[in-house]
């Protein structure tokens, strides 16, 4: 059963693209029908990239692995070149990768953030917070829907705030707001 | 339509909808018209079309003039690009989706009405807020 789960941050994410301006937004995480009927219904000029990591976990290295992590990643992150995110969805991605995977992942992402991009993440204020088996869509501009899990995912080893904080090098926090169960809700900007 | 035991390799076009239950594979363009890839269809083709909905499997990429639709039992990796888009519960997509409407401007705002928390300045730290529940 789908539970709605109100958002202070998201509007924030939202409140520097321009009517007219078109944007392209990283979805790391998978496609889900409300996220897509809100880009859709929403009119506006964008491209949404999905990539489902959560389908790739763990995302560790393991004896006998081809490739490392970062090359696993590099693969995975296969966007066009000229591409350019101006908003980034990380719904709760980093509490399963590990270091070495969320740098992969930021060591991808930074040469293809736009000026200005803006992200949404979920973390943990406090690491022994638990597990949500649950998958984030979103409803409206302030408003995501969360969809249970059909099985829990391996590798939930959430991050301090601030060595995430250290480990997304080109990003930084900009706003957080403490939910329940310890949990955190990110609005993140590109460096300058 | 193309039923279930035919297999076509090169080009589809025509001036008809079309429902595909079969296998095809090269490129599928009907304009003006709309194609249906039905929960048999294995597609492995890029699609040109108004109107796009897929009940089976796509492996390319989409067009729709005026709107794709991947159904419930729809499975689609590939580019879409399509003005309007809809992904039904239990469609599996992977890829992007165009949604650029061209020069029309946004129907509604993105953000809510309601004043946005006021970003924190300069080299600050981030504030952190607390939320009731």
């Amino acid at each position: 059963m789908s539970e709605q789960q109100s958002s202070q941050l998201l509007p924030g994410l939202f409140e520097a693209i321009a009517e007219d301006q078109r944007v392209n937004v990283l979805h790391i995480g998978p496609a889900l029908p409300e996220t897509v009927a809100f880009f859709s219904d929403a009119g506006f000029r964008c491209k949404l990239f999905f990539l489902d990591l959560f389908a790739e976990l763990p995302l560790v290295f393991q004896p006998g692995d081809e490739l490392t992590v970062q090359q696993r990643m590099s693969q995975l992150m296969d966007f066009p070149q000229d591409t350019r995110f101006d908003l980034c969805l990380f719904w709760d991605i980093f509490n399963y990768l590990d270091e070495t995977a969320i740098e992969a992942l930021v060591d991808c992402l930074r040469p293809q953030l736009a000026i200005g991009a803006r992200a949404h993440a979920f973390a943990v204020h406090n690491t022994r917070s638990p597990q949500l088996p649950q998958r984030f869509g979103i409803l409206a501009g302030d408003l995501l829907n969360l969809r249970p899990r059909p099985a829990p995912l391996p590798g939930y080893a959430p991050h301090p705030q601030a060595r995430l904080q250290a480990l997304l090098q080109g990003l930084t926090i900009k706003r957080s707001v403490l939910l329940a169960q310890s949990r955190l809700e990110l609005l993140l900007h590109a460096a300058a | 339509m193309i039923g279930p035991s035919i297999e076509i390799k090169g080009s589809v076009s025509g001036a008809e909808d079309l429902l595909i239950q079969g296998r095809v594979e090269g490129t599928v363009d009907l304009g003006d018209h709309e194609v249906t890839v039905g929960e048999s269809g294995k597609v492995n083709a890029d699609i040109t079309a108004r109107t796009v909905r897929i009940d089976g499997e796509v492996a390319g990429d989409i067009r729709g003039t005026e709107k794709v639709v991947i159904s419930k039992t729809g499975n689609v990796k590939g580019n879409i690009i399509a003005p309007r888009m809809t992904l039904e519960d239990g469609a599996i997509f992977k890829g992007s989706i165009d949604m650029d409407p061209g020069d029309a401007p946004a129907k509604v705002a993105l953000a809510p009405k309601s004043p946005a928390p006021a970003a924190a300045a300069g080299d600050k730290g981030p504030d952190l807020d607390l939320k009731q529940g």
